[in-house]
């Protein structure tokens, strides 16, 4: 265990270094980093020209997307897109060489590229927590400690999400496209499009048992403080539960895809 | 050290014509065929031992090498590396190998060398003091001291390719795989590389098993040869057993005063390059010290050379004869 938090240490160091080598990169890391906004400014539309729906203020939504703009820059997601590029190249021959499970070498290294994007995040949104009242989120340790246990949980289950649908890559060439269309209906039922309060009954009721709001409208939610106790339960249950299953699904995946590996590209 | 036994490695691919309509056709109907890699191959290396691994394109040279680091499940047979089963793919196993693509970057292509090799030490879990010397020696053995802080995508190739040597060896492999180091080296890359290959074996007593399109790589580095061809075994021994097994003739190379008369050769050999006074023939094996002798008695000779022919050319009489 100490051997794999040595590794994890260097490899986020690795991420992190590879993440501000290149001065454009990092900028257009930022930006897009922000896209999350953009769904605000939607919503800020709607509020402004149709009134407040569900109740929702444009505080509300400030207070929410604000939160959303964190939980995206959390995403372990992008090491779906690694997988399949060393898949198809046949880099991941290499790391396959290592006395280190590829699951570990792809988080560490995301690890570090998160924590940079982060980082360059922060000054943005410390500003519009002290500029914006909306930003007054509710701040007792129960909540804190909720809440960073539910970021934790989010990055954990997005990472282990993408690295299952990484495993297709053993047996399709279209592991992207499978992941794009898993994750364009997530976004609905996670909370990205719309705060699942706004959509009607059944889909809401859906999306509280499936895994995506776990990655983002949960962590959301209990930042902006709108879950009580039992919804708070609720939702760490779902996401452990979660979490459950796509660690069995990785570990029977990567049994037999690994069988199946051809070694591609020398 | 390493044991193979009756190897083989099945793939199943998708097989389609080129054009619109094949491409149609695959949609709906998928022909697949199963390609025989490697086939049935079996054979032993002892610790310390250094082989060279032959074959044309797609002879099955890569993928044994694969089966061997367990990058690949054999189809059937068995494989033992250093007692380890290596598809399983054991830390402890993979702590004491290495095995380095000439055509793959396993650095960090964004980054500096040196930042790859710490990580590399940590991913090994190498302690400070054996990283260090590993380091200083390797830094010194291939002459890395100025690259070590360039970003590896700038580095030429042959810089390249000394650095993947350091990173694949910080961890002292007991075995080391190599898949065409050299390959697109110039003379003095493979040089250099072939230097340090018979250095670190020589210091280390690691097991080398090295495949390579450039014969001087193999005679440079490897007594013995296996020699592959459309997945099966066709040669395992020493390469100078190759050469006489698989070549009747040696070249008596003679230098004459003056060009010789039209005839000359007539029961010595086949001349098979002339340039001027200078005549390459072609003797059989036996005879060659007699005709060396006989040249020597009845020509005006300045030098006579003999010598073997290239192993290119009995590697494809290898092949040609498969």
């Amino acid at each position: 265990m100490r051997d794999v938090l040595t590794a994890y240490r260097a490899l986020a160091r690795g991420g992190t270094l590879v993440a501000v080598t290149y001065r454009g990169r990092l900028v257009l890391r930022v930006l897009t980093g922000f896209f999350p906004l953009l769904m605000m400014a939607v919503w800020l539309t709607v509020v402004a020209e149709s009134g407040p729906p569900a109740g929702w203020t444009s505080a509300d939504f400030l207070a929410y997307y604000a939160a959303a703009t964190l939980m995206a820059n959390l995403s372990g997601d992008h090491v779906v897109w690694q997988w399949d590029a060393d898949l198809r190249s046949g880099d991941l021959s290499l790391r396959l060489l290592r006395p280190l499970h590829p699951f570990h070498q792809y988080a560490a290294a995301d690890l570090g590229q998160r924590l940079v994007t982060l980082v360059a995040l922060a000054p943005a949104l410390a500003l519009a927590a002290v500029l914006s009242p909306a930003l007054d989120y509710p701040v007792t340790p129960a909540r804190l400690a909720a809440a960073g246990a539910a970021l934790v949980l989010a990055y954990a289950l997005g990472l282990l999400t993408a690295s299952t649908f990484a495993l297709l890559g053993f047996w399709s060439t279209q592991t992207a496209n499978v992941w794009l269309l898993w994750w364009g209906l997530g976004s609905f039922a996670s909370g990205w499009v719309a705060p699942l309060e706004l959509l009607p009954p059944w889909p809401r009721t859906a999306a509280v048992v499936l895994p995506f709001r776990s990655m983002m409208g949960f962590p959301v939610e209990v930042v902006t403080g709108r879950l009580d106790g039992g919804e708070t339960a609720l939702g760490f249950a779902v996401g452990l539960g979660w979490l459950g299953v796509f660690g069995l699904l990785y570990r029977v995946g990567w049994r037999r895809g690994v069988r199946r590996h051809q070694a591609v590209a020398g | 050290m390493i044991e193979v036994r009756d190897l083989a490695k099945h793939f199943r691919v998708h097989r389609r014509q080129p054009g619109l309509a094949a491409s149609l056709r695959s949609l709906v109907h998928r022909e697949h065929v199963t390609v025989r890699a490697v086939d049935g191959v079996g054979f032993t290396i002892p610790a310390g031992e250094v082989v060279g691994f032959l074959g044309p394109n797609g002879a099955g040279k890569t993928t044994t090498l694969k089966c061997l680091t367990g990058l690949l499940h054999p189809s059937a047979g068995t494989v033992r590396v250093l007692g380890h089963t290596p598809h399983r793919r054991e830390a402890a196993f993979l702590r004491r190998v290495s095995l380095v693509m000439g055509q793959r970057n396993g650095l960090f292509w964004d980054l500096p060398a040196a930042d790859a090799f710490e990580v590399n030490r940590a991913v090994y879990g190498l302690a400070e003091g054996p990283y260090r010397a590993a380091l200083d020696e390797l830094v010194d053995l291939l002459g890395l001291a100025p690259l070590l802080g360039r970003q590896v995508r700038v580095l030429s190739l042959g810089e390249r390719m000394r650095c993947e040597l350091a990173g694949a060896l910080l961890h002292r492999p007991d075995v080391l795989f190599l898949d065409e180091p050299t390959l697109g080296l110039d003379v003095n890359g493979q040089a250099a590389v072939r230097a340090f290959l018979r250095d670190y074996n020589a210091r280390h007593g690691a097991t080398v098993l090295l495949t390579s399109h450039y014969m001087g790589d193999v005679t440079a580095l490897a007594r013995r040869v296996l020699v592959i061809d459309r997945g099966a075994l066709r040669f395992d021994g020493d390469l100078a057993a190759l050469v006489e097994a698989h070549s009747p003739h040696r070249l008596v190379r003679v230098t004459l005063r003056e060009p010789a008369p039209a005839g000359a050769w007539a029961g010595l050999g086949e001349p098979v390059d002339v340039d001027g006074a200078v005549v390459t023939l072609a003797v059989p094996r036996a005879e060659t010290a007699a005709v060396a002798a006989r040249l020597l008695a009845t020509l005006p000779v300045d030098d006579v050379a003999i010598g073997d022919p290239p192993v290119e050319e009995i590697i494809r009489a290898v092949f040609a004869g498969a």
